[in-house]
Order: C-alpha cells, then structure tokens, then sequence
C-alpha cells in the first residue's frame, strides 16, 4: 500500500473521528426539555405564538422518555449540557435538583407572570430550605373516575356517586359482560394513583393535615379501613388484572369493553385523540356516603425551571416567563387539556370545567405532596405493598404499618409512631 | 429406510451406532426441531403482527396476517427517527470495532512477538480488563467523559466500547500471533525491513482469520448494547438503535402493531448479518472457547 | 538482535514497542482503571441528592448492608441473583448439554439447527425483552392465547409476583442457550472419535457415554460457561430492566442488584431521589463479590480440567 493511499485514510479517519464528536448547538434558540413525548407538537405550536413576540428567539422542544426522565436531567445538568427550560415534577422531586443548585430561584423581578398563581400552587413548587420558587407551576392534576356514558346508557344504569352505588352498578355490569373497572396493578407509578383515588373519599382533608404534621400515620385505622375497601374491587377488575398494565387497562376503557377507569386529568386530552367518538365524562371517585362534597385528590405536577448554568439565561427568563401569562395559560389549558393554575385563564372545555369545579372541595395526594423528599419515599412503599395488599399476601394493616415505618427514617413527627 | 440413513450418517461422523438406535435418534431428531419451532415461532409472530392492525393483534395474535397492511411499516418510516437511529448505529458500531482492531492488534502484537520486561504483566493487565463489569463504574465513567467533553458525544460512546473491547482483542490476538513461526519474520529483518513493514506486510495478512473473529465479537455486543447509550446520550439525534427503540416502545405503548414493526426492523440488520456470516460467528465461538 | 543503545536514550525498538502498546494502554488507563478507582473513592462520600458531601467513611456500606429498609432490598436483589443463577445453571446449560450432546452425532439438519439456535443470541436484549413483554401480556399476549387454545387460562406472568422472575428467565433462556450449546459442542467435538467408538462396542448407552466420558473431558468448556453465566446471572440488568422496569415490579419480586444499583445511583419516577455515594457503595460491594467467587470458582473449575 503506497504512503499516498496511507495519508488519505488517516485523513478520513479523522474526518469521521471529528463527525463523532461533534454535536449540534445554535445561539439564538432555546431548548426545552419535557417528558411528554405526546405533547410535543402541541408545544411546539404553542411555543410559535412566543416566537412571534420574540422574533430573535426560537424554541426546541426535546422530549426525554418518561421512565428515565430524571436520570437523563440530573446527568445532562451535571455536565453541563442541560437545555435552557426544563419540565420538572413538584415537592420532593424538585428538591435534589436545587439541592444541587441547578435551577435558577424565580421572583417577581425575573419572572413578574409569578403574580398570576396562588399560594399553594407556588409553595408546591418552591423549595423548603430558603422558600424561593424554582420552577414556574403549570398544571394541577386530579385523580378521579372516567366513565364510558354509552355504555352506562345501553346497559340502563347511571355513573355512581357513592361507595355503595358503585359496588352494585359493577355487580351489574359484570353480569352484563361488561368489565366494571378497567384498572390493572400492572403499572408501578399508577397504582400509587390508583389506591389514592378510591382513598381519598374516606380519609378526607383533615386527615391529610394531621398525617402531614405528624399527628397521625399511616398506622391510622382510618387508613387501613380506607385500604381494606380496595379490595372489594378486585371482583370488578379485569381477569388478570395484576398484570394489566395502565395503557391496557385504557385501552379496555376506550374500546367500551370496561365502563369505568380511575385515572388523572392528564389523560383526558389524550384519550379524546385516541378515541375522538367516545362520549366520556370524568367525575369524582365513589363517596363514603349519600351527600358528601367530590373528593379527589390532587396534586400541582410540576414546573418550568431555567437551568441555572443556561448560557441563553435571559431569553429562558422570558420564556418562563411567558409560560406564567394567562395566554400560555388558556392554550396550555385548552390545548393540552389541562388545569392551568394562572389566573385569568379561561377553561373552556366541559369536561376540565367539572374538574377545576371538583379541585374546589378535593384533597392532596398524600404520597407524592408529602413524603417524596427522601428515601424511601412513601411512593415507592406503597407501590411495593399495595401489589401484596391486593394478591391478599399481607393486611392492610401491614401496609399502613410498613409505609409508617419506612417514611419514619427521614421524617421525623413520625419516629417512635 | 430413515434408520438406515441416520445409522450411516452417525457412522460417516464416527460416531458409533447401534440396531434400536434409529428409534432413539428419531426421538431426538424430534426434540431438536420442536426446540428449533420455540426458537423461531416468537420470531414468526413478531414479523407477522408487523402486518396486521392492532385490533386483528388482539383478536387472532397467533394466526397470519389477513393481509399486509404496511400501515405501521409507514408510520415507523415517517413518525420516527428509525433511520437515524440506524445510521448512529452503524456509525458507532464500525467506529468501535475498527478502532478495537487497530488498539488491540497493535498491543497484541508487541506482547506476542518481542521479549521484553514486564511483557507478561501487560497481557495480565489488559486480560483482567474481562472480568470487570465496566457498567458499575458508570457513574466515574459519566463524569471522566464530562470532564472531557465527550458526553453526549458518539466519540465517547466509541472509547468507552474500545476501551471495554481491548481485553478479548488482545487476549485473542496475542494467541493468534505467538503461534505464527519466527523463519518469516527473522528473514524479513535479514533483508533490512524495518518493524513497521514487518508487521504491515509480513505478519498481519497470516492474522487475518483472528481478526474477523474479534471483529465479529465486539460488533454484536457494541450494536446491542442499550446501556451505556441511556447514560451517556441525551440527545435524540445521536441515539443508537437500541436506546432508540427504547424511546419508541415508549411513545407508541399502545400501538401494538407499531411495537411490532419497530422490533422487527430493529432486528433486522442483525439478523442479516448473522445470516450471512453464521459460519464465522459459529467459527469464532468455538475458536474463543479453546484456552 | 536488538539493539541496546549506549546513549541513555532508549533504542528505537523500544520506542517502536511503546508505540505499539500506546493506545491500548492509555484508553485503558482512563476509561476502565481510572473509573473504576474513582467509583471506589466516590463510595466514601455523602451525597445529598446531586450534591456531593462529605467524606463519610464505610456510612454508605453500612447503610446498604445493614439498614433498613436498604439492606432488605439489598439481600433480596441478592437472593434474586443466586435464584437467577442457580435456575440457569440447570435449565439453561443443562438443556444446552442436552442438545450439545444431540448435535455431536451429526444427524441430518444439524448444522441448520446450529444456525437456529445461535440466531436469538445475536439479538439485542432490548428486542428480545419487548418481544416476550408482548407475548407474555395477560390479555392480548400470544403466549396466552396458545393456551387459551386448550382451555387454559393464562395467568398475568409478568404481573404476578410468583411467575414475573421465572417469565424474565424463561426469556433469558430463549435468549442464550445458544451460546453454551455451541460452546459445550466445541468442547465435545475436540474428544476422540476413538474415545468414544470404544465406549460403544463395550455396549455403553448415550447416558453413560455423556456422563462418564464426554463430561469430565470436556471440563475446559464447562468452566467457561459456568463462570459466564455466574457473571451474567450477578451483572444481571437489560432483560429485567425492560420487562419488569427499575423497580423490580411487581413488589420487588424480579429485583436484582444491578437494577437496586441502577436506580440508587440514578433515581427512577418513585423514588426519584438519587444518590451517587450509595450507588458507588453498591458497585463496589458487587464488584468484589464477582471478583472474589470468580476467582475461587475458577481455582475449582480449573482443577478438573484434564489435558487433553
């Protein structure tokens, strides 16, 4: 081989080893990191109107998968190649990420829209040790029922309202062939979801109060009574049900093969794409009884936060910014059908209407608002007991106690319970 | 006579017979193409649930495709990084084997054909490289690649397969190179060659047949491989096939002929691959296998 | 014939070999001893979500061995490990043995079944574990729906806490047996024929020649796949990461360490609170337990290799 054709490989081999470590960057546009891969288009739509107002400014929105979501943040911030606005979750989860001081603390002078949103949703998505806001509020979301209109019409009953009625409408409908309740156990971060809808009803608000100060736990008979009632469901769920996933258990409920689904706000845009001729209503889950008010629970999902080390710092202040006026907030809402926390937005859609007007009487979702600061956090305890719990391998009682137990390492008021 | 023909087939091997064998032989014959259905019918599904709709998936998942809708085949085309995906792949793939080739050549090559102080302890020192489990010092791993700017980077990716590819190059290699006789290389130096011609000209052509030996087993697992991908790479544009069909379950979950297709043609090149070289795959296996 | 140069400067074999073993070196140097020693140093220190703290002596080990509620995960990881291992000891290289053995005799097709065997091989993990995800799905999944055929009602294998773990092995197997089949046939294929034929003309049946003869010979590959699958039984990840999901779902019953490691280190949607100083304690601790018993196994293993 002549020294010439030598040259020209070397030459090409480095070429390519240059392709390599290349990767793309361009100034005057903003990167947007969220974990809703289905919301991209919408964003990106969303994000022209900003663009219009802010010529020199254009945003790219990159999806990062949902399961790996905080891994790819933490390791993107930690080399310093974060994108300019990231979506972050709220409470405990937000907390490591300032901890480590990649965000930067929002106020009024950066971020004056910070005027447009109300206490609980800014101290949902502030951080405990110095009560700075770090990451712009966008949405709450409510855990409740979604129910199948026709298929409750053509079987001749109506959606329940109590414990009760729910018990025998599913005894109904099962004779009928018709699956009662299409939720499945097969999906980890949903079955936290799950047991907090059915919950909610008969732990209340001033329960949520006390457990968050310490002057119950989840040792609470209360608690284990509230538990013990999920497993009068299991009759109503699909064959199989603890290998059904969350996207399954959906699918049944779209396909009218399954009357009910106990699921979140989040998926109301999404299940009208999927299946735009359903005629679907979200109400809230069964009561304890006749004439109590609705009670979800819910909680603020998260925030926009600019990265603190953002070389485009300014312009991401803007696009937050923006994000906090009830003009992102009405296409946010309608959009993407969500309930916008900004004030002044205006919910047009009857479905989210109902919710916003159910919000008024719900009550938090206790895991994730209060006990997701450290580990192990009460997600993940009542994720791993509730499977157990429901395959009648351990007692509610247990559950409550394990949870109790786990949370009581890092969480003080409950040490010695 | 099927008996006949098994005993005569078992004798040409050299393997022994015996009268009542064929019975036996057929049971066994038997066995190993009911192993060979399990093997391959998954593979069967997931090609044919590539061409149904996702209604018929659900309904009828074991039968065939009434007809072949290629509608999943376009939506993976055209709603999907599938290609990039593929082309990041190749890219990273033929980066890291080329450069495991030419790394470990070289370093087998001195070790294997001159004498030198600690030559032993160097082959001890790149051969422990194997049982070490790179994926644990991940953490170290991601914040050296920062500090190098290579994270997020496919050249990273590149290095970090090298440096996981060194050991087995130069374990084989050097093998391969001990045993080559000395008579051509001592008559090459006669003639005033210097090293490099030596090496270029004389002794790596004979080394070829090992080559493709490593070549073929860092490429399998470097195009497989999903894990380091996930921490190492962010962006989308620099995914690799398998990080990247990660994603792609993950935004079409209920898409199950979608999914299908997705696995399918991700599954693919491999396949080909593997179908056209499965005597060297098969080869290098075995060559491995002997200490 | 070399050349000791009498300047001091070292002679241009020398800097030939240098250059030679150049790059191997220096990419090994830092991209597997240097992290490896780092992940060792970083085991050490405190860390505070992303913010690393201070230097904390063995709190990370203690914390992963000995308290709750992290050792309980950490020991049934373990116990899943050992199970995984032990399982695929047995079901996968017996059964490779098995069909080894059937492929030695040469019956028609068997280089096709050679070929059929090693193709899942070739397949990323990925693929497979999407693959047998759907399969194995309580209601659309065709695993499922063969039974169905003869009346039986599938349980929810991936779902259910008592078949989740088997379902992943069951997949692994499908996934790898090729690999020890072919490497146990190499070993076979190197007996004698002479070995073997005499064996026969004294009457012995296929179970007494596999047993007594062509085991102890070909105990060279037998350790190669023994110590293969200890590694990859402990190193565990990619399957049950795509089938189950970080957690070990459901309720940690398909929990291994390297998916415990995963996401200590990392963090994951529920417990999303990452912490690198345990994470790295976690590494180290399963470092030294592959080192160690590969080491002593393949002390043993080596012994009973007879030359051949």
């Amino acid at each position: 081989m002549t020294l010439g054709k030598h040259a020209r490989r070397i030459l090409l081999g480095g070429i390519a080893l240059g392709m390599l470590a290349s990767s793309p960057a361009f100034a005057g546009e903003l990167t947007f990191w969220t974990w809703r891969q289905e919301d991209k288009a919408t964003y990106q739509e969303i994000f022209k109107d900003f663009t219009a107002k802010n010529p020199d400014i254009t945003v790219k929105v990159e999806p990062l998968p949902d399961n790996t979501y905080p891994t790819q943040v933490a390791t993107g911030l930690a080399a310093g190649k974060g994108a300019d606005v990231i979506q972050t979750h709220a409470y405990g989860w937000l907390e490591q990420f300032v901890k480590a001081n990649y965000f930067e603390p929002l106020d009024k002078t950066n971020v004056p829209n910070l005027a447009n949103f109300g206490p609980d949703a800014l101290s949902a998505l502030s951080f405990r040790g110095d009560g700075k806001v770090y990451s712009l509020p966008y949405a709450t979301m409510t855990l409740g029922l979604f129910v199948n209109k026709d298929v409750f019409e053509k079987a001749g009953l109506t959606p329940p309202t109590t414990w009760d009625e729910f018990i025998t409408v599913s005894k109904a409908l099962k004779e009928k062939g018709i699956i009662p309740l299409a939720n499945g156990l097969g999906t980890s971060w949903f079955n936290e979801m799950f047991v907090s809808a059915f919950t909610g009803p008969f732990l209340g608000p001033d329960f949520a109060a006390k457990l968050s100060k310490g002057e119950t736990t989840y040792k609470d008979p209360l608690y284990a009574g509230a538990l013990s009632r999920l497993l009068e469901l299991r009759d109503y769920m699909p064959p199989n049900f603890e290998g059904v996933d969350y996207e399954t258990a959906g699918q049944l409920f779209l396909t009218g093969r399954a009357a009910m689904l106990a699921g979140g706000s989040f998926d109301i845009a999404n299940y009208r794409q999927l299946n735009p001729a359903i005629n679907m209503d979200f109400i809230a889950p069964p009561a304890k009884q006749a004439g109590d008010p609705p009670r979800p629970s819910t909680f603020f999902d998260g925030g926009y936060a600019v990265n603190a080390a953002s070389p485009n710092k300014a312009d991401a202040l803007k696009l937050v910014n923006w994000m906090g006026s009830p003009e992102f907030g009405n296409k946010f809402s309608n959009m993407l059908g969500n309930i916008s926390p900004i004030q002044g937005v205006d919910i047009k859609d009857p479905i989210l209407h109902h919710v916003a007007d159910m919000n008024k009487t719900s009550m938090p979702h206790l895991n994730v608002v209060y006990f997701r600061f450290a580990k192990p956090t009460g997600s993940e305890l009542i994720q791993a007991n509730i499977t157990k719990m429901m395959s009648g391998e351990i007692k509610p009682e247990q559950v409550g106690a394990a949870m109790t137990d786990g949370i009581a390492t890092w969480f003080e008021p409950f040490k010695g319970k | 006579m099927a008996g006949a023909s098994v005993q005569a087939a078992g004798r040409a091997a050299g393997v022994p017979t015996y009268r009542g064998e064929s019975f036996k032989n057929g049971a066994i014959q038997a066995l190993l193409w009911l192993n060979a259905l399990i093997m391959l019918y998954p593979l069967l599904i997931m090609v044919m649930s590539s061409f149904k709709t996702n209604a018929e998936i659900f309904t009828s998942p074991l039968a065939l495709p009434r007809s072949l809708t290629l509608n999943n085949l376009s939506k993976v085309w055209n709603e999907t990084s599938f290609l990039q995906y593929l082309g990041n792949s190749l890219l990273v793939t033929s980066a890291s084997v080329l450069l495991i080739l030419i790394v470990g050549t070289m370093a087998a090559y001195a070790i294997a054909r001159y004498r030198f102080r600690f030559s032993g302890l160097l082959l001890m020192f790149f051969l422990s490289g194997m049982t070490v489990p790179l994926k644990l010092a991940i953490i170290p791993l991601f914040l050296q690649l920062n500090t190098l700017g290579l994270l997020n980077t496919r050249l990273g990716l590149v290095l970090v397969y090298t440096a996981m590819g060194i050991p087995s190059a130069v374990f084989i290699m050097t093998g391969f190179l001990r045993a080559l006789p000395t008579e051509l290389e001592e008559s090459a130096r006669i003639d005033g060659a210097s090293e490099f011609i030596i090496m270029w000209r004389v002794m790596l052509p004979l080394a070829r047949p090992a080559m493709v030996i490593v070549a073929i087993q860092n490429a399998v697992p470097v195009w497989n491989d999903f894990f380091f991908p996930l921490i190492l790479i962010t962006s989308d544009e620099l995914k690799t096939l398998p990080q990247g069909l990660t994603v792609f379950m993950g935004e079409f979950v209920t898409d199950w002929g979608v999914l299908f297709t997705g696995l399918t043609l991700a599954a693919l090149p491999v396949t080909i691959f593997y179908i056209l070289l499965s005597r060297q795959f098969i080869a290098g296996l075995t060559q491995g296998a002997i200490k | 014939m070399e050349r000791r140069s009498n300047t001091g400067f070292p002679s241009r074999r020398s800097l030939w070999i240098a250059f030679l073993l150049a790059p191997a070196t220096i990419i090994m140097l830092a991209f597997v001893v240097w992290p490896l020693l780092s992940a060792f140093q970083l085991s050490f220190y405190r860390f505070d979500g992303l913010k690393p703290g201070e230097f904390v002596w063995f709190e990370n080990f203690y914390k992963v061995l000995f308290q709750w509620p992290f050792a309980e995960a950490t020991y049934n990881a373990l116990w899943h490990n050992v199970v995984v291992f032990f399982t695929l000891m047995v079901l996968e290289n017996g059964v490779a043995l098995l069909i080894a053995y059937a492929l030695l005799k040469e019956m028609p097709a068997h280089r096709v079944h050679q070929v059929i065997i090693f193709l899942p091989v070739v397949l990323s993990a990925v693929i497979v574990g999407f693959l047998w995800k759907l399969l194995l799905h309580p209601l659309f999944g065709a695993v499922n729906a063969a039974l169905g055929l003869f009346g039986i009602m599938g349980p929810a294998w991936l779902g259910n806490e008592s078949t989740a773990l088997g379902s992943i092995v069951f997949a692994n197997i499908w996934h790898w047996i090729g690999f020890p089949t072919l490497v146990l046939l190499a070993g076979m294929q190197r007996i004698s024929r002479e070995v073997l034929e005499a064996a026969r003309l004294d009457g012995a049946g296929d179970w007494t020649i596999l047993t007594r003869i062509v085991w102890p010979l070909i105990a060279p590959s037998v350790t190669i796949v023994t110590i293969l699958t200890f590694i990859g039984a402990f190193n565990w990840f990619e399957l049950p990461f795509v089938m189950a999901d970080m957690e070990g779902s459901p309720a940690h019953s398909t929990d291994v360490l390297a998916l415990y490691f995963y996401r200590t280190a990392f963090g994951s949607i529920t417990s999303g609170i990452q912490d690198f100083g345990q994470g790295s304690a976690l590494a180290v601790l399963m470092f030294i337990l592959v080192a160690v018993i590969t080491f002593f196994a393949l002390r043993f293993l080596r012994s009973r290799e007879i030359e051949i």
